[in-house]
């Protein structure tokens, strides 16, 4: 396998690994957050705030890979 | 060779991304200073924004009508965390807040327009020096309020070890702490950036290769599953390019409410 072909490789399972955990946190984020507003509906707006901020930063994790992913596939 | 032939047809749709001199103008050291069509659309989106909210204003009733229910809206819901983040010094912050807020979500929403074709259809902000010059814009308000409500001594001194650690720990850890927090500070705007520039893009490029599949299938049968999802990620993409410009107020907000509070 020469570089290039290691390079590709590696941006394609690296972008598919890297979604592992931010998916799980996100969607472990999300379903405790339908938990809370089904408990107290009155304070969702506040809950839903919470969330957004953890989701987005559990989302930059898996797009920190992608840039490196875009970075590998074409300039490796 | 045709497998060739056939991949370029995939990267063809992907060159709609690509980034082109409009009005070539001389480069100064490191700086080129050509307006290039992600500048066009920067200066469209922030002419919306100007003209949107200058009509606004120009005719504010007792009575809102359409337009003006829309801004106060827009307006409630990007600055509505304000005060509940940051309390009453959060009123200072309104406007940039806004700004970001109306600026970034417009340069999302134009670039899902279908524009003409001796202008490259692209987003301002699937550009990573657009939305890395916004970033610097926020980090910039962050650290001088951080350094004015506290001064350098108060604001660098947050950063330390807090009180109360034995003396002969206190100096290895606080090279360690300041280290730390000095990294922490710089990944702000760092995600900031990377987090609006990679979601606008992700989707642009699912549409692209979406529509590079209908090119190199070239059959009407195929051609239409693609198409269907097409038109769906383009609603979809409405309801990001709305979230994530929120997500960059929202954080910013933060942001600026770690700094004024350090230390606390």
């Amino acid at each position: 396998m020469d570089a290039e072909t290691a390079a590709k490789l590696a941006a394609g399972l690296g972008m598919g690994l890297a979604t592992l955990g931010p998916g799980l946190g996100i969607g472990y984020m999300t379903g405790r957050t339908a938990d809370a507003i089904a408990r107290q509906p009155e304070a969702s707006g506040d809950i839903r705030t919470a969330m957004i901020i953890g989701v987005a930063l559990a989302e930059a994790l898996a797009l920190y890979a992608f840039v490196i992913a875009i970075l590998l596939a074409i300039a490796g | 060779m045709a497998a060739e032939a056939e991949a370029n047809k995939i990267t063809e749709a992907l060159h709609e991304l690509s980034v082109q001199n409009i009005v070539t103008l001389p480069t100064v050291g490191p700086f080129d200073f050509s307006i290039t069509n992600t500048v066009v659309y920067m200066w469209i989106s922030a002419a919306i924004v100007f003209i949107f909210f200058f009509v606004v204003a120009r005719r504010l009733k007792r009575e809102p009508d359409r337009l003006q229910v829309t801004a106060e809206s827009l307006m409630n819901f990007a600055t509505g965390h304000l005060t509940g983040q940051i309390g009453e010094k959060g009123k200072k912050y309104y406007y940039i807040i806004l700004t970001l807020f109306t600026y970034i979500f417009t340069m999302n929403i134009v670039g899902l327009i279908p524009k003409p074709i001796f202008m490259k259809p692209i987003t301002p902000t699937a550009n990573i020096n657009v939305t890395f010059g916004l970033a610097f814009v926020v980090f910039c308000v962050t650290q001088f309020q951080g350094f004015k409500r506290h001064g350098a001594r108060g604001y660098l001194g947050s950063w330390l070890t807090p009180p109360g650690v034995p003396k002969a720990l206190a100096i290895p850890l606080n090279v360690v702490f300041f280290l730390v927090h000095l990294m922490g500070e710089l990944f702000k705007p760092l995600s900031l950036a990377i987090r609006l520039f990679g979601n606008t893009i992700a989707g642009h490029l699912v549409i692209l290769v979406m529509l590079g599949l209908v090119l190199k299938f070239s059959s009407y049968l195929i051609a239409l599953p693609p198409l269907a999802f097409v038109v769906a990620m383009n609603g979809f993409e409405i309801f990001v390019a709305f979230i994530q410009a929120y997500i960059f107020s929202l954080l910013s907000v933060i942001y600026i409410e770690s700094a004024i509070y350090a230390g606390h």
